[in-house]
């Protein structure tokens, strides 16, 4: 990126500091983030993140464009949960324009959006234990991540940009191969989630790196608005699942984990025993489907909500996603805003980062889970 | 209080029973919004169907007030975003509990070219959502730390979604599609 002005953290070195620039290419930033650095020796000083490296303007494309035009986009945000991104956007105009989602589709979407919040969250399980130095969970996570994007690719044709969600209920209706895999993977997933408490949970130098590192207290997370896993770790049981149930939620007995810590460990602590929550809810979702449509009958083409603004909370698979949509009447967006909670969980970076040591850095910006094209949209 | 929401703001919700109206409020959260706010509260929201609980319309100045009684009444602030109504933006800022749900939603009208206040003194997140305002919009907010493009180029000289905004042919040197 060409800089017009300074960056004002380079403006504030002293004798003692010097500066560091970590990424755009770093493999820790997972995706194209930078960081600014102050340090003094191996301390950090200050810290300025630079975003918008993937910049591609979805909220500008969104209303260039009919909102089913639109649909290929969200999945694009976070592509590591996007099928969770396809269904809010569903969901999001469902609400608008007062579409009712068959129950079948219901159970569905419930199923489909539970695997891929499991995917998601092995990926940052792998991904994270590897930024500290151990190589080994990761190709255990993705192993795993690999049967829920086999699962998922049975029944929607795609492993990670999902479009299987439509305007009012989902596109194709689950196969034999798809429950006959899904009912394999369960039980193989309960035994590696033992496999990594032994492995990594409780290990002495996970431990030591993760525990009282980056701590967050509940007061610092609200003002910055944090929201998803890395809150909840902070002792603060905030899920939109709970809060603000969507599709069948209500009726789907689990529980929300919470931590009252507050450090990367907690964080760690609680994406885990998320994954088996989600679990749960596949296996309640599976036991109850019933036969029926997977999709509302009548929906036109060009959905029109009604002049006015909506919004729709979602909890993803990082936190709340915020979908502000303002329609004129027309077939296309005035205006839609995208709240994504990587970008207000990123936002504490700057005070958490200072008096910790570079290698901690790591560890703090792994544990935010944070999907920097979802930040940049 | 582990989430650090006050049971006030917990009540905020106007329940299914009753009138969807703030107006029929009996907490103390409730009293000091009519209190500080009565005359610009407009509703009654309907959360259910457009997803927000309380509609504020309020003039500028009063923005970093609202942000400090809702932040002593434990609400986080969701997001700070606008809406160009040709004549003038429309600033919107959403604020959410970590209770039990109560969206509050404020609409502020600035002329184009106009400051508005910042509230990243009270709301130290509102400092990122302010700069991706001016940096769609344009908007300048007064007293923002340190305001300046966060996810367009810095040399951009555009903002991007108004709506008197055509995408040029080349775009930081990058060629963009035939546009007639």
């Amino acid at each position: 990126m060409m800089t017009a002005e300074p960056i004002t953290l380079r403006k504030t070195l002293t004798d003692d500091t010097f500066f560091l620039n970590m990424g755009p290419q770093h493999p820790s930033t997972h995706g194209v983030l930078r960081l600014l650095l102050k340090l003094d020796g191996e301390y950090v000083r200050a810290c300025e993140p630079v975003l918008g490296y993937s910049h591609r303007g979805h909220e500008h494309m969104a209303q260039n464009r009919t909102y089913l035009q639109f649909m290929p986009n969200p999945s694009r945000m976070d592509y590591l949960s996007g099928l969770l991104y396809n269904d809010a956007y569903c969901r999001a105009v469902e609400k608008a324009c007062a579409i009712r989602v068959p129950e079948r589709a219901e159970y569905i979407r419930a199923i489909c959006c539970e695997l891929n919040r499991i995917s998601s969250h092995l990926l940052w399980f792998g991904s994270y234990v590897m930024d500290l130095g151990g190589i080994t969970p990761f190709l255990y996570a993705f192993d795993d991540r690999e049967d829920v994007l086999g699962i998922l690719n049975e029944v929607s044709g795609s492993r990670l940009t999902y479009s299987y969600c439509c305007f009012g209920g989902v596109s194709r209706d689950l196969n034999d191969p798809f429950l006959q895999k899904l009912k394999a993977f369960i039980p193989k997933m309960r035994g590696r989630l033992k496999d990594y408490d032994t492995l990594v949970s409780k290990n002495i130098i996970f431990i030591k790196r993760t525990r009282d590192v980056g701590v967050i207290h509940a007061d610092l997370a609200r003002d910055y608005g944090l929201t998803g896993s890395t809150l909840r770790a902070s002792g603060v049981s905030y899920d939109i699942r709970k809060k603000e149930p969507y599709g069948l939620y209500p009726e789907f007995d689990f529980e929300v984990p919470t931590r009252p810590e507050g450090d990367c460990l907690a964080r760690y602590q609680v994406r885990l025993a998320e994954i088996e929550q989600s679990l749960r809810i596949v296996e309640q979702a599976l036991a109850r489907m019933p036969q029926g449509p997977i999709c509302a009958e009548n929906v036109p083409q060009y959905v029109t909500p009604e002049p006015g603004d909506y919004h729709f909370s979602y909890e993803s698979a990082r936190g709340q996603v915020g979908i502000y949509i303002v329609s004129d009447g027309s077939r296309i967006p005035y205006r839609m805003k995208w709240r994504t909670p990587s970008f207000c969980n990123l936002s504490i970076l700057p005070v958490l980062l200072p008096g910790t040591l570079v290698a901690d850095t790591i560890a703090i910006l792994g544990s935010l889970d944070v999907v920097i094209p979802e930040i940049d949209r | 209080m582990c989430c650090g929401v006050s049971k006030d703001t917990a009540k905020l919700r106007p329940g299914k029973g009753r009138p969807n109206k703030i107006m029929n409020a009996q907490t103390a959260i409730e009293k000091r919004l009519i209190h500080r706010f009565g005359e610009t509260l407009i509703g009654p929201a309907d959360d259910s169907f457009k997803g927000f609980h309380v509609r504020l319309d309020l003039p500028k100045e009063r923005i970093p007030e609202l942000a400090q009684l809702l932040h002593e009444a434990g609400c986080f602030l969701e997001y700070v975003t606008a809406v160009d109504r040709n004549d003038h933006l429309e600033l919107v800022y959403v604020f959410g509990t970590y209770g039990d749900p109560a969206r509050i939603r404020a609409g502020v009208r600035v002329p184009k070219g106009e400051t508005a206040p910042s509230i990243s003194r009270v709301f130290p997140g509102a400092d990122w959502h302010e700069r991706e305002v001016f940096d769609f919009f344009g908007q300048v907010f007064s007293g923002h730390p340190d305001l300046k493009r966060i996810l367009l180029p810095e040399t951009a000289d555009y903002h991007p979604l108004l709506k008197d905004f055509r995408a040029p042919a080349r775009l930081n040197g990058m060629q963009g599609p035939e546009r007639p």
